[in-house]
């Protein structure tokens, strides 16, 4: 564990991940919501009336930074810059927690492609992202949560299955997992497999933090394919794979994206009291 | 096929204007009739994500071009000059240069100085914050010393000129704004950017004030900013600039300590 300082860490509640349009609404009044979340990069400017927004809200509520751009899947290793500018935006809002993407975004020439796109599960990239994992919790000074992917295609050369290629990065590098339920709901139905079942084989000790979101369905000439672009509500069958998981894991924190056609904050609220709803009711289950 | 050369391929087809790589297509696992279509999901999430930070940070050039042109545009300008670090904010730094060499809008000749002004206002939105120079501190400076002191404009305000009348294309393009057709096409105008209170705003410059903007920025003592000014335009009202621009926190608050007497310069 690179962490030594003592940190707040994320509450086991429902939070919201924090966009533009939100801001002033939460500047304007306390909102009903546990945590927040941010996606690093949209804070890395020098200055700015968001950044400023931001640094006055961390003292009201707990904060995760999600990063979306460390590319820990690029092969030709990360940049030294960009974990710069993340350690300055991580030692400036002390978050509770930090995550990245088992994924890629960077090219060997530098080209940033703004999405996360996919790996195959060989050997030769468990090494490549073990050794970027180790590096950039040294480099950030915390120990990083890794979400698992939305997918949408497979690769015929591969050594490993995701939950697999995950318990072992998770035992190779000490990182946490961000479990996206949604992420685990698309990808599942886009290669025809079990959602409940890969569940069941990822390292679920190691979860620090949940995702939820909202997917889109699309028409394909084989039948639909389902794009993660967490532009609507959360769908039903990824809320009983949220209660599901917390039966599992117990009550950890668990956050609502919504980043396309963002909707009026109480409409977001209202799915993170749902989640609130879900939590309350595996923690007053018996057993 | 190694993970570098897979990526690098996947860099070429996913940004490329053609069909998808057939060595990356090979290497995957769905169904061949489905291969295309399960990658393409990656090229639209690049494409789009790319492209609304251009259509976030030149509005103004997307309504002077149209929807369809813009897109077009911009897609060509994100195969060409894709990013190349993880910071959004700063992408589209040279997008008003593309357009100046983009045959297909060089009849629109002011439309890359319209993209500088937005790019400014950008740029001005995300700038570092710095202590603004006061009314109140510039009056604590006894005024035999005024005239030897260097004023900085904060990172916090821009300003440009043109040969265009870009100041007037852009109100023309706001809500409530003027028509486009009030506006003189050969009328050249600088503009200052500048930011208040987390407000990016920007107003008309004379030319006796961008004289001023300039010497304030090469470091110059006030002194000899005023004479600049007044060098380009003798009818320039100095002190009623100055008063403006300390109300608009446009300038800096000088290094050293105010109260201290000092000069701009080497020591003799």
């Amino acid at each position: 564990m690179p962490t030594s300082r003592k940190r707040a860490t994320l509450p086991a509640q429902a939070g919201i991940g924090l966009r533009h349009p939100h801001l002033p609404a939460f500047l304007a009044a306390p909102q009903p919501v546990a945590w927040l979340e941010v996606h690093s990069e949209n804070y890395l400017a020098p200055g700015g009336p968001r950044l400023a927004a931001l640094e006055r809200l961390r003292s009201d509520y707990p904060l995760s930074c999600h990063g979306v751009g460390l590319s820990l899947g690029s092969a030709e290793g990360l940049d030294a810059a960009h974990l710069a500018r993340l350690r300055g935006l991580y030692d400036r809002l002390e978050p509770a927690a930090i995550s990245e993407h088992l994924a890629w975004s960077t090219a060997p020439d530098g080209t940033f492609l703004a999405d996360l796109l996919p790996l195959p599960y060989t050997d030769e990239l468990l090494t490549i992202v073990a050794a970027n994992i180790e590096r950039a919790q040294e480099a950030l000074g915390r120990r990083l949560l890794v979400e698992n992917p939305s997918t949408y295609l497979r690769f015929q050369q591969t050594d490993w299955d995701e939950a697999a290629f995950l318990s072992e990065l998770v035992r190779r590098t000490d990182c946490g997992l961000l479990l996206d339920v949604n992420n685990l709901y698309v990808s599942a139905a886009n290669h025809g497999g079990d959602p409940e079942a890969a569940l069941n084989a990822l390292p679920l000790a190691a979860v620090g933090e949940i995702h939820i979101a909202g997917h889109a369905r699309v028409a394909t000439s084989w039948g639909e394919l389902l794009i993660d672009d967490h532009s609507s509500p959360v769908a039903e069958p990824v809320w009983a794979l949220l209660t599901t998981t917390l039966r599992l894991t117990g009550p950890r924190p668990v956050l609502v994206e919504w980043d396309t056609q963002i909707p009026e904050l109480p409409v977001l609220l209202a799915e993170a009291e749902r989640a609130r709803i879900c939590l309350r009711e595996i923690t007053n289950a018996p057993g | 096929m190694r993970l570098a050369e897979w990526q690098t391929r996947m860099r070429d087809t996913l940004l490329g204007p053609g069909g998808f790589d057939p060595a990356l297509l090979a290497r995957l696992a769905d169904p061949p009739d489905q291969r295309e279509r399960r990658l393409s999901v990656y090229r639209n999430n690049v494409r789009h994500a790319l492209f609304s930070v251009l259509e976030a940070a030149f509005p103004v050039v997307r309504q002077l071009i149209g929807a369809e042109c813009f897109t077009a545009t911009a897609l060509t300008f994100i195969t060409e000059h894709p990013p190349q670090a993880p910071v959004l904010y700063a992408y589209g730094s040279d997008f008003a240069d593309f357009l100046s060499s983009f045959r297909p809008l060089t009849e629109l000749p002011w439309l890359a100085d319209v993209a500088r002004l937005e790019w400014a206002r950008n740029e001005v939105l995300f700038a570092a914050e710095s202590a603004a120079l006061t009314p109140d501190q510039l009056a604590t400076v006894p005024p035999e010393e005024l005239g030897g002191l260097c004023i900085g404009v904060r990172p916090t305000t821009h300003w440009l000129a043109s040969d265009w009348p870009i100041h007037a294309i852009w109100a023309a393009h706001q809500p409530d704004g003027p028509p486009l057709e009030t506006v003189d096409l050969h009328q050249a105008e600088s503009v200052m950017i500048w930011r208040r209170d987390g407000v990016v705003r920007q107003e008309l410059l004379t030319a006796g004030e961008s004289a001023l903007l300039t010497a304030f920025t090469a470091g110059r003592p006030l002194a000899e900013v005023a004479e600049a000014g007044l060098e380009q335009d003798p009818a320039l009202d100095f002190s009623a600039a100055l008063a403006r621009w300390l109300n608009e926190s446009v300038l800096e608050e000088p290094i050293m300590d105010i109260s201290l007497p000092h000069a701009c310069g080497s020591s003799p």
